[in-house]
């Protein structure tokens, strides 16, 4: 168990260095000025060198690569060039907004989607089965971002349940939840949808199997055939895509965080981006690089605890 | 230990699940009981400032949050366009237009207390001009020689030539009066001398001022709290409307939205002026824009009511890059009238009898967007097949207005008297023309002002004739707030906010 432990972890710190050069190649190459970006139109050639001299865009590459290294390594990410502020400090406001809502997003995802990919399985080819096929199916095909305002439509502007957008803050945790509450269903109903459909799918092949055969003819019950002895080897391959959709749900926040006014990272990104704000984009980027990593890492450890086979080869 | 860590893991999206149903419940009953406070105001705003200083960023929104609620300058811009005392209580210009004596208010603090004199004064305005400045706006004060304290509430500026456009320039955010104390943190904490103080702000979310202690005049201000609050998806931005989390939006970007708030009784919808000149901008030194008879028959294919329509009937016609609300204007729109025909044949003069392809190079803006469509359309008319391509705006301002690489683009210009573009050495543009540049040297050292509004017109005449851009249509500002909410600007004559006097009825 410890040489594999030690050998994804291994794997994983490569993966991170290499992410760091294409990370910084790419956002070298982004086209555009950020010092033309904050001077404006009326900005004077040498008002732009003098800016371009005070942020150190004129030194080269090399050395830029290796200064955001460097801080990486140490924490210390510098400051925003739009903002003024401290990156981490940036970041960090926004984690708290963002962890939380794909945190909500994923475990109602899983929640949801395990039992009625189970219900299907169980109803297959039957009308309880077709009512999940059809709902995964519009699930899948509904824009998030457009599910997010109809939500937005019927439940903060028609009745006035939840707000329309915006975020209080955490001083006020149970205004916080509530605010999360819409953005976190819009988030969650295509990952709803892809998890509800695996688990289907991964249930029926092992109800196939001839130990599920035996389980039904030695009398089990069939919710202990279903839970006991089908879904613990469905989960499998369902944990595999709970992890890829935690990567999905950090770029579905970029939409949601702008439907839902949410301070989050992926507005941070995205407004980053806009202002060309250099040191923002590239240590947002490789937070999410680590952060995927991190929950590819978790679902490598889920499997051993799932299957015990991978810890044996290992 | 498979069992148990399961077992964990559906325990805790249980009680996130759980612990999110509990928080419907109790913020539930709060929403409803709490009425709007009379004393705090919610402001809308599509764009968000970067730092919070207008010496640092070229952002329009941070004039609009800043000026004159935490920045004063010498002068005022009141809303319709016209200076006023500011900090500066009176003003004295020579005779030959170079020196300019301003006296400044006594017994005027900052919010830190600090007092304002004559040196903090020279302190703020050296900086516009000085050599290693990084001040946006720099080419705006570069016409100053010196500055001098004459005692402790008497400044001299001296202008090494006259420029008529000065007491503007002195009156905007970006010369705004700082003190050398907090000079170095106003991005983050800004410092200044008027009515609401800087509080607090969240990044990507709200800037929050209060009303200032120490502000000259404080019967003028009517409210506790100004909250501006960001928020950038035009549907979000009504949403925010309809749900009461905004109560106004001065600067409202949808205006394909606005009929469905027009019908909702809550709200007014205040249409007004800005001083944005929407154009076709044109690269003149490119072939073969560079033949006048080609801009002359772009210009005649050109249908401003269709473009403007496409703005929901939002925007006034203009022939010129000049605000048809400016008293100096002068309607040009029948230089070159709609006509295709005449189009075709100046066309077929410049030897294009079959027309030409060309590139249009669109900003991410929302008029641009809509103009675009419309204006490639009109001129396929003609045999001119644009195609058309999406920029980001840090793109747009690299590729377009830096490189000059494009054949034609379509923006606002939005900063008032900026006709001064067209004398410029290197614009975008590559509009070249002496006759132009000689007109603009008598504009700005005209000290008379009767005189220089009809120099102005003079200078509309010549950029029109030469059909140097397209010229489209004159921005609207639109405004949306609630009925009962009095004192907002109706037009934006300069991108600030004025908000004393604004008030709940």
């Amino acid at each position: 168990m410890l040489e594999f432990l030690s050998r994804r972890l291994a794997a994983t710190l490569v993966t991170l260095a290499l992410a760091t050069v294409v990370v910084f190649a790419v956002v070298e190459v982004l086209p555009g000025d950020p010092a033309l970006v904050m001077l404006g139109t009326d900005a004077r050639p040498d008002t732009l060198a003098a800016l371009r001299a005070k942020y150190g865009f004129d030194q080269p590459l090399i050395t830029r690569y290796l200064q955001w290294i460097g801080g990486l390594l140490t924490f210390n990410l510098g400051n925003s060039h739009a903002y003024g502020t401290s990156v981490a400090k940036l970041i960090g406001d926004r984690l708290v907004v963002t962890l939380p809502l794909g945190a909500m997003a994923l475990s109602w995802a899983t929640l949801v989607a395990i039992p009625l990919g189970v219900f299907a399985a169980w109803k297959h080819r039957r009308p309880g089965d077709w009512g999940v096929m059809g709902f995964t199916q519009i699930g899948i095909s509904m824009p998030n971002f457009w599910f997010g305002i109809v939500l937005v439509l019927a439940f903060a502007v028609t009745w006035q349940w939840f707000p329309a957008g915006g975020f209080p803050g955490w001083q006020e945790p149970l205004k916080s939840v509530h605010a999360l509450i819409l953005p976190a269903l819009s988030l969650s109903l295509g990952e709803i949808a892809i998890l509800a459909r695996v688990t289907r799918s991964a249930m029926l092949d092992t109800l196939r199997e001839d130990y599920v055969r035996t389980a039904r003819a030695k009398g089990a019950p069939e919710r202990v055939v279903l839970f006991r002895h089908a879904l613990r080897n469905a989960l499998i391959p369902v944990t595999t895509v709970a992890g890829l959709i935690a990567g999905f749900l950090v770029a579905g926040a970029v939409i949601i965080e702008s439907v839902f006014r949410l301070p989050g990272v992926g507005q941070l990104v995205y407004d980053s981006i806009n202002n060309r704000d250099l040191v923002v984009i590239k240590n947002v980027v490789i937070l999410f690089t680590i952060l995927v990593l991190t929950v590819n890492l978790l679902v490598d450890l889920a499997y051993a605890l799932l299957d015990p086979r991978p810890r044996v080869r290992a | 230990m498979d069992a148990l860590s399961r077992r964990h893991l559906f325990g805790a999206a249980g009680a996130l699940a759980t612990l999110s149903v509990l928080g419907t419940e109790a913020v539930f009953s709060e929403a409803r009981a709490q009425g709007p406070a009379k004393d705090r105001l919610v402001i809308g705003m599509s764009l968000e400032p970067p730092v919070l200083d207008p010496t640092k960023n070229a952002a329009a929104a941070i004039r609009e949050v800043t000026t004159p609620s935490i920045f004063e300058a010498l002068g005022r811009i009141d809303r319709t366009g016209a200076i006023g005392p500011g900090l500066a209580e009176s003003w004295n210009i020579s005779e030959d237009g170079k020196e300019y004596v301003f006296k400044i208010r006594k017994g005027v603090k900052f919010h830190d207390g600090e007092p304002l004199d004559a040196s903090v004064v020279k302190f703020s305005l050296d900086r516009l001009f000085a050599p290693d400045s990084t001040v946006p706006a720099k080419s705006l004060y570069t016409d100053i020689e010196k500055v001098e304290v004459v005692d402790p509430s008497t400044v001299k500026v001296t202008l090494k030539s006259p420029n008529s456009f000065l007491l503007y320039s002195l009156s905007l955010g970006d010369a705004g009066i700082m003190h050398p104390k907090s000079a170095p943190t106003n991005d983050k904490k800004p410092i200044g001398t008027g009515p609401f103080m800087f509080k607090e702000r969240k990044e990507g979310d709200s800037i929050t001022l209060v009303k200032s202690p120490t502000y000259r005049d404080p019967g003028s201000i009517k409210l506790n709290t100004v909250i501006f609050k960001i928020v950038k998806d035009p549907s979000a931005q009504v949403s925010a409307l309809l749900a009461g989390d905004v109560g106004a939006f001065p600067g409202f970007q949808a205006p394909e939205l606005v009929e469905r708030l027009k019908k909702d009784p809550r709200f007014v919808v205040i249409v007004g002026t800005t001083e944005g000149e929407v154009i076709l901008s044109t690269n003149n030194g490119k072939k073969p824009f560079d033949n006048p008879k080609v801009r002359q028959a772009i210009a005649h294919a050109i249908n401003r009511e269709e473009i403007i329509s496409a703005e929901s009937g939002f925007g006034v016609p203009i022939g010129s890059h000049f605000a048809p609300h400016n008293k100096a204007y002068v309607d040009l729109t029948k230089t070159y009238p709609f006509d295709i025909a005449k189009a075709k044949a100046l066309l077929a003069e410049a030897g294009y009898p079959n027309g030409f392809e060309a590139s249009l190079k669109l900003p991410p803006v929302g008029y641009a967007q809509r103009a675009g469509e419309v204006i490639a359309n009109q001129l396929g008319k003609i045999g001119i097949k644009l195609a058309i391509t999406q920029l980001q705006w840090p793109q747009w301002l690299s590729e377009a207005f830096k490189e000059r690489n494009y054949d034609l683009t379509i923006v606002a210009h939005t900063e008032a008297n900026d006709l001064d573009r067209y004398a410029r050495d290197g614009y975008y543009w590559g509009y070249n023309s002496p006759e132009f540049k000689a007109k603009w040297r008598e504009v700005v050292a005209a000290t008379d002002f009767a005189k220089r509004d009809q120099l102005l017109k003079e200078a509309q005449q010549i950029i029109a004739r030469d059909a140097a851009n397209g010229y489209l249509f004159q921005l609207a500002k639109i405004g949306v707030w609630k009925k009962d909410l009095v004192g907002l600007w109706e037009n934006s004559p300069t991108p600030q906010l004025d908000l004393t006097g604004v008030h709940w009825k």
